[in-house]
């Protein structure tokens, strides 16, 4: 029932006022995240990367009273920053102080929200900057991320959240101060807005906050544009030709399942035990990695998690109306590239057809319970988590997700698998060289014969003369190649 | 801080320091003790409830990989060390690891390989207790090492899409001649791919460093001392010391600068690193804490240098100074990373420049006063969870295994004087101490 009051409220169009989100506490530092119902899914068709330009304009610009240089003059001995995150849905402004420097920072935060500087040369700086993060970190040095986005940006091909975050290239050179400020003014609303604030700050501290926000536009109700792409219901591949020295994968397919729905908590306790992110003992991680050596791990999702090479833990407020099914393949040499896919493969239609066993669902149901604490350890943590269930209209996450574990049974478990997953319905991105080679082997099924540096054991050889015939029905028309040069531009 | 301290020993009922809270820089009421057969135990009681995070800290890195092809091997056996036990295989393991809801992982830096879980606090028994079986009983078989050497090579083939790697690495091998910084922790190509057939030596280096002596284990969160101690000398007390002792060889002084080019061969940015050869890590010597505070004056973001190559020219995109807390003398670097490669002597004569004002000219106290600030709050704000706590302390265990370390440190700070900055950057920051490397993309 409180759930679905939190819904209304949240989606109400008369809904005008700023919501607070506070955790006061006994700490001596306070946490602000400041989060905007808004974001890439809200750039015009013709600007992507308008969300995220405004946003980090406003976080390592100017404001209109301080220069760049004063502003950093003035954070830097309290080695403090206001940093942001830009998603579909929502743009986070966050950062912790000091309670004894409280006043100080708190001035600078929300100058640099409400009185941002617009100057030309702050533009240009961070402009060059998100394009270089395209063509140089992204498209030039990191294959795995590249992987992802290309998987998102297929599969959402032609709809709002069909383009990287950061936007294309031909894009980001035209966009002009004019067209941020339209944005701001537009989507920087009251409407748009929940504070967190958490930690040691004086009473009534959260309501000045407030009030000071007030002076934001109230803004019109926003039509969400929806998300809701059609899986292809067959397997497809995009292969993106790059020099490299090994093959960087990811697949996936959309999942119509977010927090709140229904089987939810099933999908959880699926993904942990299927590949708990960046941890050892996942099903996959097992079979791939531990087992024959074929890369570094092995993981999957439910929900967006970007960034996973550089993080362990997920970060909070990127909440999506709709997500994918995603497994991440990390990378391996290109002459195992083919039974790599396969192997992944057969593992993901094993869990589809025979499911979790009773042992493994209760230890992976006592893992999450557990460990859900240890994902909301920060204030910040816990500000962003509770403004994701304010979003998904669902109680405090970790209430949410025990309460769901205490009451699911391994059945409710393997039939929300089956309802959900399907093997046969998968977009494949691999960066690889070469990728007419992999493109033939994809479409014509050749034998991917494995041979090991040490013997294997008795079941693994066997398994193996499967898993080298493993078929992967996809259609030559099916498979795309695609010049690195030619992404995001 | 005044305010988490209270309530820490308002929790703990521990009042281990007689000094005020705001003079400590670590402030929460560690306790450092050592168990007869030389492990080190530190508990932390944080005050934050419910979690505990145990941080197992080994004294070896990269830095004792000592003898020709035989890099890479510490951080080899930061994997090898989930392979298992007779008494706990590695399915058993992971299966107990999973049930108490265990972040689990482990690192290996130039100096120390670090196995760290967070966990309830009701679980703590069990994980000192799985934790000890397999640092003492550790067993695999020569084909479970061959596999996770493919594992090792793995991780190196995710890494190398990077052009930083790249610069590293060639970095280190331009800029040391006989000293193990010489490589990267991941280790040289060519000695990963021997791997699979050092069965023998891997056990070698194990039984070398995987020894109480140098091993520390860092108890930090919703914790009882006594009983931590209690528990520790139960399951890690019987463990035996080892005789070895490395000879890492000195590196000898750099005679004339050195130059390195690399030609990335996919379209980047120019990338420059400018080093020189730094002292090794003191908390009483003040060479050190004062190139560690040119590294923020000459290249933070609110340094002139900063401001000019990034904001106003905006030739630069990213810039900073770094100088590592090395136990043996490393590197004080300057990385740039150039929009245009007609700029990189242009930025690479602004670095120098900067840097030698430092030999001519004193700093300013109050800006000097600033970067002291700077560090401090950023010290503290980091601590704002058990792991993070056990985190930072496990960091600084990096050359004694002392916590006090980060006091000493801290109160170093407070003493440093622009004549200090200035006598460290005439000894330091001078030709012959130089290596400079360039990183160019292709098309």
């Amino acid at each position: 029932m409180r759930a679905l009051i939190v819904l209304l409220l949240l989606s109400s169009a008369a809904w005008a006022q700023i919501r607070v989100v506070a955790r006061p506490g006994k700490s001596a530092l306070v946490d602000f995240r400041i989060v905007f119902l808004t974001g890439a899914a809200y750039d015009p068709p013709e600007k992507p990367g308008l969300a995220n330009l405004t946003a980090t304009l406003l976080s390592e610009g100017s404001t209109r009273e301080l220069s760049h240089k004063q502003l950093v003059d003035a954070m830097f001995p309290m080695a403090a920053a206001v940093t942001s995150q830009v998603d579909k849905e929502m743009i986070t402004f966050y950062g912790s102080t000091d309670v004894q420097n409280l006043e100080r920072y708190y001035t600078l935060f929300r100058t640099m929200l409400l009185n941002p500087g617009w100057r030309e040369d702050d533009l240009r700086r961070v402009k060059d900057q998100a394009i270089n993060y395209l063509r140089v970190s992204l498209r030039g040095a990191n294959e795995e991320e590249l992987a992802k986005e290309v998987l998102y940006q297929t599969i959402f091909d032609g709809r709002p959240y069909g383009r990287t975050n950061v936007g294309s290239i031909s894009a980001l050179e035209k966009m002009t101060i004019g067209d941020l400020r339209r944005f701001y003014e537009l989507q920087f609303t009251q409407q748009n807005l929940i504070i967190g604030i958490g930690g040691g700050y004086p009473q009534g501290f959260a309501d000045r906050v407030k009030k000071d926000f007030e002076v934001l536009p109230k803004g019109a109700p926003t039509s969400r544009p929806m998300a809701t792409a059609k899986s292809p219901g067959i397997l497809q591949a995009v292969l993106v030709e790059k020099p490299t020295r090994s093959v960087a994968i990811s697949m996936g397919t959309t999942l119509d399942v977010k927090r709140g729905d229904p089987d939810f908590p099933a999908l959880l306790v699926t993904q942990s035990y299927f590949g708990q992110h960046r941890a050892s003992g996942g099903r996959l991680y097992d079979r791939m990695r531990e087992l024959r050596g074929l890369n570094y791990g092995d993981y999957a999702y439910i929900e967006y998690f970007p960034r996973g090479m550089f993080r362990f833990e997920p970060e909070p407020n990127l909440a999506r109306q709709q997500q994918i099914f995603q497994i991440w393949i990390r990378p391996v040499p290109p002459e195992t590239a083919h039974f790599s896919m396969r192997l992944a493969l057969f593992e993901f239609d094993k869990l589809i057809r025979d499911g979790m066993s009773q042992e493994a669902f209760e230890r992976t149901r006592s893992f999450l319970n557990k460990n859900i604490n240890l994902l909301i350890k920060t204030k910040q943590a816990e500000l962003g988590y509770a403004i994701d269930s304010l979003y998904y209209g669902i109680p405090e996450y970790s209430t949410y997700v025990k309460s769901a574990l205490a009451k699911l049974t391994v059945k409710d478990v393997n039939e929300a698998i089956r309802r959900n997953l399907r093997a046969t319905d998968l977009r494949i991105v691999a960066v690889a060289q070469n990728c007419e080679d992999l493109k033939k082997k994809l479409s014509t099924n050749p034998l991917s014969t494995m041979t090991y540096n040490s013997p294997k054991p008795e079941d693994v050889v066997e398994e193996d003369k499967i898993i080298e015939r493993f078929r992967i029905d996809i259609k030559p028309e099916s498979i795309q190649i695609v010049p690195v040069e030619s992404l995001f531009e | 801080m005044m305010r988490l301290l209270s309530l820490v020993l308002l929790c703990c009922g521990a009042t281990l320091f007689a000094a005020t809270p705001t003079e400590k820089a670590f402030p929460f009421p560690y306790t450092q003790e050592e168990l007869p057969n030389g492990l080190r135990l530190v508990t932390i009681p944080t005050g934050f409830p419910n979690i505990v995070a145990l941080y197992i800290v080994v004294q070896t890195g990269s830095r004792n990989e000592v003898e020709e092809g035989k890099s890479g091997y510490a951080h080899l056996f930061e994997h090898l060390m989930f392979r298992g036990t007779p008494r706990f295989p590695a399915e058993k393991y992971q299966a107990l690891v999973k049930t108490a809801g265990g972040d689990q992982n482990a690192y290996t830096s130039a100096d120390i390989t670090v196995y760290h879980i967070t966990f309830s606090k009701e679980d703590l028994d069990t994980m000192l207790m799985l934790e000890a079986d397999r640092f003492q009983n550790l067993k695999y078989s020569p084909e479970i090492f061959k596999t996770e050497t493919l594992a090792v090579l793995g991780e190196y083939n995710k890494n190398v899409a990077d052009p930083n790697q790249k610069l590293f690495e060639t970095l280190a091998e331009t800029a040391f001649a006989r000293h193990p910084y010489k490589h990267t922790t991941m280790g040289f190509l060519k000695d990963i791919q021997a791997m699979p057939e050092q069965y023998e030596y891997g056990i070698e280096f194990f039984n070398r460093y995987y020894k109480p002596e140098y091993t520390t284990i860092i108890v930090a969160g919703d914790i009882n001392k006594a009983a931590v101690k209690t528990a520790v000398g139960r399951y890690w007390g019987k463990w035996q010391r080892g005789k070895y002792r490395p000879d890492i060889p000195a590196e000898p002084p750099q005679e004339k600068p050195a130059t390195a080019q690399i030609a990335w061969p996919t379209a980047t940015l120019p990338q420059l690193a400018v080093a020189f050869k730094a002292p090794a890590y003191s908390d009483r010597d003040p060479d050190w804490a004062a190139l560690n505070l040119i590294s923020y004056l000459g290249f933070a973001e609110n340094s002139d240098l900063y401001q000019k190559l990034v904001v106003q020219e905006q030739k630069v995109d990213s810039l900073g100074g770094f100088l590592s807390p090395s136990p043996d003398p490393y590197l004080f670097t300057i990385l740039a990373r150039i929009k245009k490669p007609t700029d990189i002597r242009y930025v690479q004569d602004q670095t120098l420049a900067t840097l030698q004002k430092f030999s001519d000219v004193l700093v300013e106290r109050k800006q000097l006063d600033t970067v002291k600030e700077h560090l401090r709050y950023g010290y503290s704000l980091s601590l704002d969870n058990t792991q993070a706590v056990a985190a930072a302390a496990a960091r600084a265990l990096r050359g004694q295994r002392d916590l006090d370390t980060v006091d000493r440190l801290y109160a170093l700070y407070a003493k440093i004087t622009p004549e200090d900055v200035q006598k460290a950057a005439k000894k330091y920051l001078v030709d012959k101490n130089r290596t400079i490397v360039t990183l160019t993309g292709g098309k």
